[in-house]
């Protein structure tokens, strides 16, 4: 079969979305569909620029190419998936965020003039449409399925994407909390450094980049954690390895994250995971106690599950080996089967 | 955003100054909404306006007259407004205003009529045939879009022209109150709630049960509203020979009475005919108790699910389908829990309070600012389009596939 994956592209980002769609692409080659991965530029911003960014997906021919028809469209996150197709299915990533439940939010977009108000629900219409036509639907997280059903009142199937592969292996459960993530304030790495701040005795190893980084950095210094907090900046995959492979454990807490990997690759380290209740997505996977602890998204809140970690390796050990078990049971093979069926 | 709000509201008693009454929390939880009081002028602050429409002129009338002044989105709770024309017009000494609207709605066969009410030659046009002549075209013309709560508005809105945005919503449920049941004698208990007149089919619903008591002697009817000016309730029951064994009788009760009886009945009856376009609040609120139903095959009636509303035609076997129907939920037990819980699950899917809020926020928004999003839009991609040589021929294929994803004109 003939499959183009949709994925917008935020030029100079690369996160756990284009990792899913790129790695989508290639399992979908590997079982022997001619697969492409297909772009489009994407940014939200002024005003209308969100929904003529969408309708450019719209515009998209994507029935054939070069004179051979395309069979199938595998969409993923917003506004890819208002491509028009008669075999499109949906695995998705988010929809468009700042218009529903961060809309009113410091991470909102939109603001109270009738313009703005009526834009944003112009973002929920091109949902209903374009998500209701979809062939299938699945979403990466019960998380996402469950905000695709309050606001649109379409119904997904959860279909959890695996990880992705790197040189897994535990080493050691070291003296540093390791956070990793794009640095943008949704991911809340400033709770890791005020909790470093509560609790001399921590160590953090940040890993990633984002617009957030200057503002972390400052706060670190402000803190006085020169020497305990480390801003490793974008890691390779080698790197990234090697840091899950000797960290005690992981923090990951955004705030209503759709999935988020970051915990399934903790796992594959046999590492412990701590989020907050408030996470969203990563609590499908952390089970407080059993992979990992879930705490208040609170500085001292983290700061005491932290200490906890260090002085129990011997449960920080367990709770990641019992992660790891949950992670292997994802795999490609299952979701390339799952979103086929549905074809 | 801040809006504007124009209905009447309790004490008034009327079933819309009821719903607004219950929309109003909700709504006031997602948008700014400042109530304006008969008398008063629009908040200048305000950026959008919503005006309830229904059929009566005391209730409507000085609200329209504020749809004249500042035309805004308009719930339209019945779509025949011939009452409330002939009020606002021959009602306030305007036979030419109430000529021309007929003109309007039937042409010079319409004004023709009119003459003839207005000397007296053939009774009101409002009191015989005000389905035939809704009078509706002069607010659907102020209006730059619509709420309704039915299809069967929309479409007779759309059949007399109406071009401009629709929104459907469903007429929000009261959260059940837990009213304790009124003690009431009887088996079956069957209730009939709202405003007695000539469309409730009373004598249609009178034989019925006189029917029913045959096979359910101790079947009792609660016959519960005021009555119609010249609508002799009473006296047929009195020929009937229905007495107070038979029939329980009360006419305005206030909110709390009416939640108990109703809890009190095993079924309920919403008959309509001919219909207005509106819908039953008594029939709402049955359904938010949870009681089977049995209403007219007619109207937003009709639209009703089976599966908790059996539905009477109207018409020359009107009777027999309505005992039919009062004997069924009468004799099984099973028919009735199966009504019952298609009630709960369709009251709570459909006419969820929080629902209902939600799309009347988001018709707003758009109402208020959807235009100036399309244009602004449209700009964008005409500017793209033009300044890379493309002309008409492929502007209206980029307007096609924007009204694909709903953010087209």
């Amino acid at each position: 079969m003939r499959i183009a994956v949709c994925s917008p592209q935020v030029p100079f980002a690369h996160g756990g979305a284009e990792l899913l769609a790129e790695r989508l692409t290639l399992e979908l080659n590997e079982a022997g569909h001619e697969t492409a991965l297909v772009t489009v530029p994407f940014k939200w911003y002024p005003g209308t620029r969100v929904l003529t960014q969408a309708f450019l997906w719209r515009a998209l021919d994507l029935d054939e190419t070069d004179g051979r028809p395309i069979e199938l469209v595998i969409a993923t996150k917003f506004p890819s998936y208002a491509v028009r197709h008669p075999k499109k299915i949906v695995w998705l990533v988010h929809q468009f965020r700042q218009a529903y439940e961060l809309d009113g939010t410091e991470l909102g977009q939109f603001g109270s003039s009738p313009e703005d108000r009526a834009l944003r629900r112009s973002v929920h219409e091109l949902d209903r449409r374009t998500l209701g036509e979809a062939r299938a639907l699945f979403a990466i997280s019960r998380n996402v399925a469950e905000r695709l059903e309050r606001s649109t009142g379409l119904v997904a199937d959860v279909l959890l994407p695996p990880p992705q592969q790197l040189d897994y292996r535990c080493e050691s459960y070291g003296d540093f909390i390791l956070s990793v993530s794009r640095l943008d304030r949704a991911k809340r790495v400033d709770l890791l450094l005020e909790a470093l701040a509560a609790d001399p005795a921590l160590r953090c190893v940040v890993a990633g980049e984002g617009p957030d980084r200057e503002r972390l950095e400052e706060l670190a210094r402000r803190r006085g954690l020169d020497g305990r907090a480390t801003f490793a900046g974008r890691v390779g995959k080698g790197e990234l390895a090697d840091l899950y492979a000797r960290c005690l454990a992981v923090f990951y807490a955004p705030l209503d994250e759709d999935f988020g990997m970051v915990p399934y690759e903790a796992f594959l380290a046999e590492k412990p995971v701590v989020t907050t209740t408030d996470a969203g997505g990563p609590l499908d996977a952390v089970a407080d106690r059993r992979t990992g602890l879930v705490c208040e998204p609170s500085a001292g809140a983290v700061a005491e599950a932290c200490s906890w970690l260090r002085g129990h390796p011997q449960d920080a050990r367990a709770w990641g080996r019992a992660g790891k078990a949950l992670a292997e049971r994802l795999t490609w093979g299952e979701v390339v089967e799952t979103l086929l069926a549905r074809a | 955003m801040r809006v504007a709000y124009y209905s009447p509201l309790p004490p008034e008693r009327s079933g819309i100054a009821d719903y607004s009454s219950l929309l109003l929390p909700a709504l006031r939880r997602r948008i700014e909404v400042e109530v304006v009081r008969r008398g008063r002028l629009r908040p200048q602050r305000a950026e959008a306006a919503l005006y309830h429409i229904g059929n009566s002129p005391e209730a409507h009338g000085w609200i329209v007259e504020a749809l004249r002044r500042k035309p805004g989105l308009v719930v339209l709770h019945d779509f025949v407004l011939h009452h409330l024309v002939a009020g606002s017009t021959l009602g306030r000494g305007d036979g030419a205003g109430y000529l021309a609207a007929l003109e309007r709605d039937a042409g010079l066969a319409g004004r023709l009529l009119g003459h003839a009410v207005i000397e007296g030659r053939i009774p009101p046009l409002w009191e015989t045939r005000p389905q035939d002549f809704p009078l509706a075209a002069e607010v659907l013309d102020l209006a730059p879009g619509l709420i309704v709560h039915s299809r069967y508005v929309e479409e007779r809105a759309r059949a007399a022209g109406f071009e401009r945005p629709i929104w459907r919503i469903p007429h929000p449920a009261w959260p059940p109150p837990g009213a304790e049941p009124a003690r009431m004698e009887g088996e079956p208990i069957v209730g009939c709630f709202g405003n007695i007149n000539a469309s409730k089919r009373i004598p249609q619903l009178l034989r019925a049960f006189l029917r029913l008591r045959k096979s359910h002697p101790r079947a009792r009817l609660l016959l519960v509203g005021e009555a119609a000016p010249r609508y002799p309730v009473e006296r047929r029951l009195a020929q009937l020979g229905l007495g107070d064994d038979a029939v329980h009788r009360e006419r305005y009760v206030d909110e709390e009475r009416l939640w108990s009886l109703m809890a009190a009945c095993t079924v309920c009856v919403a008959l309509r005919s001919p219909t207005m376009g509106e819908t039953s609040g008594s029939a709402i609120r049955a359904l938010s108790l949870a009681r089977p139903l049995v209403v007219s095959d007619e109207g937003w009636f009709s639209e009703l699910p089976d599966e908790m509303a059996l539905k009477v035609p109207p018409g020359a076997h009107e009777v027999d389908v309505l005992t039919a129907a009062l004997e069924l939920v009468a004799s099984s037990p099973e028919a009735r829990a199966a009504m019952e819980a298609s009630a709960r699950e369709y009251v709570e899917r459909e006419h969820g309070l929080e629902r209902v809020a939600e799309a009347y926020a988001a018709a707003l928004e758009v109402a208020a600012g959807g235009e100036a999003v399309r244009d602004a839009l449209l700009w964008e991609l005409a500017r793209a389009a033009a300044e890379s040589g493309f002309g008409p021929r492929e502007e209206t294929v980029l307007a096609r596939r924007l009204r694909e994803v709903g953010i087209g004109p």
